[in-house]
């Protein structure tokens, strides 16, 4: 589509937008990403006050329990191990603090991209153990899954995993199950449903009868998410659901990474940053790759350690706050001392909400 | 001559200068240098002078387009340039690690000489220490920098409708470095901008009574050197995102890594503040500078009584806030 057709059509469906809605709306988007690029666009400057976009629970580093960074913590200090760890865990606090500070103190942590590369450095130090920080969604689930597979086809010694693999579909069920969540539709995670399959959040409307479409990240693919929310909700039409980012989703999803997740995982019951344990919500490496799980490979404790940071991240997960209406928000939790985890990551809402400001 | 870096090159006796003549002198080399002990003596000319410094500790030390010599050296004529000085002479201090391999020494020191030689810079005086294995990482090398001012130029009082000038493609060298360092692997020719700018400046000169205000936009990007120039302005910025130069391969790169590529660091781009008038043909002029093909106007200086802050329409004509940077970038996870 050339750049003056898609203008146009983003305008043709912000002004649909604006004119069709006439009370207040709540649209939820669950993806870390669907919340930034809706603030890098400046998407709601364009859109009536009327709309308000909620961010869901679907930023890793935000939902990542205290706890998990302290066990890092703890085999840093015990263990002579590396440890590798996707970027944005790095300034994230848990209980003792973060692997950035410990990164200070001169332990060593590394700062990976891809998983596939752990396979790589591995080989290359034989004799130094690895620890890997396995986080995210069914996003990251497949890549993990395979390094684990390949090092064990590779006979990899040492290599470890600490996981902390969250599902989605888990908690959209513990948000619209609470009886006052006032979300009247869903902006669904394009990358989860790249794996899943767009069938994956049909439940939404079947069960709970609140419209919900898959997006991209595009301006265009956000703009006629919403758009096509709005009409969705205005006609009362709760059963409508709809794929649109289709050119990278299908609605079984990618079969081999399933495949692969389901060779490699079990599913068990999860904890989640600030708002708790939630019933068959988080992945755990199977009995038949155990020798690569960190936490059997590694003796930490395992205390419950409550941190309350006292801020309103479990409401901002949840949907039922803005990051402006959590009283610690700017002056005492900001990226450069953030106290609650939605501060942390760069796809975290408060994060954003800071960095880009909301309204100009 | 050894192939690793030892202590004893660092010592002050014979070892220090057989490293000094075999590989500072001989690609430094100029009278001015040779011939002092301590101090390099010149004549002044009578004019203003700008004198600065610079330390480097880039990791990795060699990246495509450059390395950190070639930085060292370039990072400081631009902060000459920015404050409108003709860069005439640099010092050079070396912190090198023991055990650092000759080899790369030698094609750093190569390539600080090159753009020396390129922008008719001399080394004049320069100090070498070696430190024990881990008391630094490789080699961490400074810089300082005198330089003449031209046309008697000074920074002015910044206008509403100041336009605001960037000499290329931005977030080139931040990018680069994110790929080595979390070894990313993409095909393409990604590459540092890094690059003196003196020639830049000598373009300026018939137009140096409307320039208000140079500055690069190094550590933090653009989107940080903007936000120091707005405390200095006291007028809030408007930036249009469309016209801001971005090389599509940065683009991608860095929605890849979740990085924004308005926080990169620019090693060879300047931010240039011009008066409204004159703008456009100052605009012309900087493109026909090698390097500065995809220059651009990307915004302006707001009336005194606007909010001070970068205010930028997005590409899809809505509006937000460009804030400084505040804490490191890092990549996300998916």
């Amino acid at each position: 589509m050339s750049r003056k057709m898609d203008k146009d059509l983003l305008t043709h469906l912000i002004n649909g937008v604006n004119a069709m809605a006439t009370e207040e709306i709540k649209i939820m988007e669950v993806c870390g990403t669907h919340t930034q690029m809706i603030a890098k666009f400046g998407l709601r400057t364009l859109l009536t006050p009327k709309i308000k976009l909620l961010s869901g629970p679907g930023c890793p580093v935000c939902v990542t329990e205290e706890k998990y960074i302290d066990w890092v913590i703890e085999i840093l200090n015990k263990y002579n191990v590396t440890v590798a760890t996707f970027g944005d865990l790095m300034r994230v606090r848990g209980g003792r603090g973060s692997l950035l500070e410990e990164k200070g103190k001169g332990k060593n942590v590394r700062v990976i991209y891809s998983p596939l590369d752990l396979i790589e450095m591995a080989e290359k130090n034989r004799g130094k153990q690895i620890v890997f920080l396995g986080v995210g969604f069914e996003t990251t689930a497949p890549i993990i899954a395979l390094a684990i597979k390949t090092a064990s086809v590779k006979g990899i010694d040492n290599l470890y995993f600490l996981t902390s693999i969250k599902l989605m579909a888990p908690i959209l069920h513990y948000i619209l199950q609470e009886a006052n969540h006032q979300i009247h539709g869903f902006i669904c995670p394009g990358h989860v449903a790249t794996i899943k399959g767009s069938d994956y959040f049909k439940f939404i409307n079947r069960e709970y009868h609140i419209p919900a479409a898959v997006c991209g990240f595009e301006a265009i693919d956000i703009v006629a998410g919403v758009y096509y929310l709005v009409k969705q909700i205005v006609q009362r039409k709760e059963e409508a659901f709809a794929n649109l980012y289709k050119r990278c989703v299908s609605p079984q999803g990618n079969r081999t990474a399933n495949v692969l997740i389901e060779e490699v995982f079990n599913i068990v019951d999860g904890e989640w940053r600030g708002i708790g344990n939630i019933e068959n919500s988080s992945l755990q490496i199977k009995e038949k790759y155990a020798r690569f799980d960190a936490r059997k490979a590694f003796v930490v404790e395992n205390q419950q350690v409550k941190v309350s940071m006292g801020c309103d991240c479990k409401d901002i997960l949840l949907g039922k706050k803005t990051p402006k209406e959590c009283k610690l928000f700017k002056d005492r939790c900001n990226p450069m001392g953030p106290l609650g985890p939605c501060m942390v990551s760069t796809e975290g809402a408060c994060a954003i909400a800071y960095r880009y400001g909301e309204e100009v | 001559m050894n192939d690793k870096v030892m202590l004893r090159h660092g010592d002050g006796g014979k070892h220090t200068s057989l490293l000094i003549k075999d590989i500072f002198y001989k690609h430094f080399h100029n009278d001015m240098l040779v011939n002092s002990l301590d101090a390099s003596v010149f004549d002044g000319n009578h004019g203003r002078l700008a004198f600065t410094t610079d330390s480097f500790v880039v990791k990795p030390l060699v990246f495509p387009g450059g390395n950190i010599g070639k930085l060292a050296v370039c990072g400081t004529i631009n902060d000459l340039v920015t404050a409108g000085a003709k860069p005439l002479y640099l010092s050079c201090g070396f912190i090198i690690e023991e055990g650092f391999d000759m080899e790369l020494l030698e094609k750093i020191a190569v390539s600080m000489r090159e753009t020396c030689r390129r922008t008719g810079v001399k080394i004049i005086t320069g100090d070498t220490k070696v430190v024990e294995k881990g008391a630094v990482d490789g080699v961490f090398i400074n810089t300082s920098g005198i330089g003449g001012l031209q046309a008697n130029y000074q920074s002015k009082s910044i206008q509403e409708g100041d336009q605001i000038i960037i000499t290329g493609g931005i977030g080139e060298h931040g990018t680069t470095i994110a790929v080595e360092r979390y070894g990313i692997k993409v095909e393409g020719n990604i590459k540092s901008d890094c690059r003196p700018l003196n020639h830049v400046l000598e373009k300026l000169n018939p137009y140096i009574g409307s320039i208000k205000l140079m500055k690069d936009p190094t550590r933090g990007g653009l989107a940080t050197a903007l936000n120091e120039i707005l405390e200095v302005s006291g007028r809030g910025i408007q930036l249009l995102e469309k016209v801001i130069p971005i090389a599509g391969e940065v683009k991608s790169i860095n929605e890849l890594l979740g990085l924004d590529p308005l926080y990169h660091a620019c090693e060879g781009r300047m931010i240039i503040v011009v008066d409204t008038e004159k703008a456009k043909e100052v605009l012309g002029d900087i493109r026909r500078c090698e390097g500065c093909e995809d220059a651009a106007i990307i915004g302006s200086f707001l009336s005194a009584g606007l909010p001070s802050k970068v205010v930028m329409e997005t590409v899809i004509g809505g509006r937000r806030i460009v804030g400084p940077l505040e804490g490191d970038m890092l990549p996300r996870i998916c």
